[in-house]
């Protein structure tokens, strides 16, 4: 077929978003529909997922047995001794709190999306016993 | 459950309800920091300061919720706000990673570089696989590492992180992309995948 319909895509438009199927969020995307419809009858495209469905879970067993180390005896030792510290100092009535807030601004203009990302970081101390504990979350 | 019930746990329980739940994750975290920050001193020193933050804000933490996503968050944003501030790195500019459609694969891999690379796969030393892991810029190592090691959905890892969804997708797409680059370079050296060169 020489021509597209108009809700049909190019292979290239599944490869492109091959991380969004194989991390199960094709629901992400704008044009979901037309990919499954694609992908349901395009076995080229269907290897392509299968290969990166396999590519992946090989990965990840290669990399969690790589990355399997163990925190040394005495750092087990040494994290106890800091909560204990902790307690003994009497600091225990007070509670640091550290909080995050995040600007997030996306503008989507003639197909072009701008992204900028503003943290803003918090620390501020609280008495544990006092109640006026901020509901946030 | 409301904070205002952990509010009135006393010291003690708060203390052995930490001890129990939280630190047998210990292990898990302080591979994710050898991961970080690439050596074991920085590791064990960002695995420490985790559990201290961890354990002065565990009252903010709600019971029945993810504790190790948790914790992992606190590792995370320690690692990103206080250990790579020290450090030169360049950060990636967030625009720049929106771009990745155009680095992306824009034909179908043929059978042979499908069977290449699952042979590399198969035959590389842990050694290469942590060497190649390291090499990855530092948003992509967190966001592969996370997803991959550790089995974070995308959604729990921008929870994590701290940023939107589209940017853990196109961190986790450009991270596998070069992990699989340098591993396809590693295997090469060692003799996998020859015949595809012709």
């Amino acid at each position: 077929m020489s021509h597209l319909e108009s809700d049909q895509i190019p292979c290239v438009e599944v490869l492109t978003s091959v991380v969004f199927l194989i991390e199960d969020a094709v629901d992400q995307l704008p044009n979901a529909f037309a990919l499954t419809n694609h992908l349901n009858t395009c076995p080229a495209c269907q290897a392509e997922v299968a290969h990166e469905q396999a590519v992946k879970a090989m990965m990840q067993d290669v990399l969690r047995r790589s990355c399997d180390e163990k925190a040394p005896d005495d750092l087990h030792q040494s994290v106890q001794n800091l909560l204990s510290q902790h307690l003994e100092g009497g600091v225990s009535s007070v509670m640091t709190q550290f909080s995050m807030t995040e600007i997030s601004i996306e503008i989507d203009e003639f197909g072009n999306v701008e992204h900028r990302e503003v943290q803003i970081e918090q620390t501020h101390i609280a008495h544990f016993i006092d109640d006026d504990e901020s509901g946030h979350n | 459950m409301t904070s205002k019930d952990l509010v009135l746990e006393s010291a003690a329980d708060r203390t052995s309800r930490f001890e129990r739940d939280a630190l047998v994750f210990m292990d898990q975290l302080y591979a994710a920091a050898l991961r970080y920050t690439k050596n074991p001193e920085d590791a064990r020193d960002l695995v420490q300061d985790t559990y201290l933050k961890a354990f002065t804000s565990f009252h903010q933490f709600e019971d029945g919720t993810n504790l190790r996503a948790w914790l992992y968050r606190v590792l995370t944003t320690t690692f990103i706000n206080s250990y790579r501030k020290g450090q030169r790195q360049p950060q990636l500019a967030h625009n720049e990673l929106e771009d990745w459609q155009v680095a992306s694969a824009q034909s179908h891999t043929s059978d042979q570089g499908k069977s290449a690379e699952v042979e590399a796969l198969e035959n590389l030393p842990d050694s290469d696989i942590k060497r190649a892991l390291q090499e990855i810029p530092e948003d992509f190592r967190i966001a592969v590492y996370l997803a991959d090691v550790e089995g974070f959905s995308y959604k729990e890892i921008a929870e994590i992180v701290g940023t939107p969804a589209g940017t853990v997708m196109s961190r986790l797409h450009r991270g596998r992309k070069l992990l699989r680059e340098k591993l396809a370079v590693y295997a090469a050296e060692l003799g996998y995948g020859k015949e595809v060169e012709k």
